[in-house]
């Protein structure tokens, strides 16, 4: 992230990505802002980016939807771009998947499609830096948001 | 005390502070009565105070004022402690409580007409400078320190339900023409452009 130019990061902890806080919080390149609402993450990302960061938004799948209200009306609205890092608890490859979780993660693909959020599913690490840049061009490119999703080996 | 005329003191205040306003009268107000290149004039309730806490993240060294309302600090309460736990010094919160969802032109009450306090609300969420005011003066006497000085600070105007802004041309700058203003202004005086500003 740090390679792709990612230096802010808004979140929301989860379960299946929570490995890279201890990171990211060790290494100077980032400026990390813990929220307690998705909502509240996105919202601070927009402010950030609009101030000069390139900005990542941590969350797991149940986030969008806590967050679509901000999505829409702020940053998809103002046309600011943002890395959502989704951990897609609940999907149909979430290895620790259950009944708590399935639901909302089943809707979480078609929660995107509907607010016209473009992204893409990572089932592994396989290219990952690659994949993390080409999101950061594409989000820069659109002036919106993009999410990666991770599930798969990532959810382990 | 009513919105206008605490805007009408701020306003002369303001000279490269980074405003930040939601969805409410005081968007035309502050709009009609300041054309401060560094205006944000967000379009709805609920996002100005995160939006100002992201921009003081990244611009330490300039100030943030954000301009909120009742309903707005409501509609995201969470806010308030994300806001408190981030170690901000550069901004100032204006909420412009009437009690009212003037929006709805009934006058339908919001919370803080009931049992709602938001000073008290703010201080539960750790934030320290939390004050209410009533009166012109006691607002003047709060608005230049919390302007000008160094910690995050948190202004609960009781103002008058008012209907000024009604009588007041609405912004005529959209959203993504207000943002670009907003970034050009910071090019202007930081020097530097966000990223998703490209080549074209």
């Amino acid at each position: 992230m740090g390679e792709a130019g990612i230096d802010f990061m808004s979140y929301l902890p989860e379960s299946r990505l929570s490995q890279i806080l201890p990171l990211m919080r060790n290494d100077p390149r980032f400026m990390l802002a813990p929220a307690a609402s998705e909502a509240d993450a996105v919202s601070l990302a927009v402010g950030a980016t609009l101030g000069g960061k390139q900005t990542a938004c941590y969350m797991e799948s149940t986030g969008i939807y806590v967050s679509s209200y901000q999505l829409v009306v702020v940053a998809l609205h103002l046309r600011v771009p943002i890395l959502l890092l989704v951990g897609h608890l609940g999907g149909f490859d979430d290895q620790r998947n259950s009944f708590l979780y399935s639901l909302p993660g089943r809707r979480l693909i078609p929660q995107l499609k509907a607010l016209d959020i473009e992204h893409s599913v990572l089932h592994n690490g396989e290219n990952l830096e690659t994949n993390i840049k080409t999101a950061v061009r594409t989000m820069n490119a659109l002036r919106e948001p993009v999410a990666l999703v991770f599930t798969g080996d990532f959810t382990v | 005390m009513n919105r206008y005329e605490c805007l009408q003191f701020l306003a002369p205040l303001i000279t490269d502070h980074l405003i930040v306003t939601s969805q409410s009268g005081q968007r035309i107000e502050w709009g009609s009565l300041s054309k401060h290149d560094g205006n944000l004039l967000l379009g709805e309730m609920g996002a100005a105070l995160n939006v100002g806490a992201g921009l003081a993240m990244a611009l330490p060294h300039r100030k943030v004022v954000v301009l909120e309302s009742d309903g707005s600090v409501l509609l995201a309460l969470s806010s308030l402690a994300t806001v408190a736990n981030l170690g901000i010094s550069n901004l100032a919160v204006f909420v412009f409580d009437n009690g009212t969802y003037s929006g709805t032109r009934i006058s339908e009450a919001t919370a803080t007409r009931g049992k709602t306090d938001l000073e008290q609300v703010a201080k539960g969420a750790g934030i320290e400078r939390s004050v209410t005011v009533r009166e012109l003066k006691s607002f003047k006497e709060q608005a230049v320190p919390a302007i000008e000085g160094k910690t995050l600070s948190f202004i609960v105007c009781k103002v008058q339900e008012s209907l000024i802004h009604r009588d007041i041309p609405r912004p005529d700058v959209d959203l993504p023409e207000n943002k670009y203003r907003f970034v050009r202004y910071l090019q202007q005086t930081e020097g530097k452009l966000p990223s998703f500003i490209g080549r074209g």
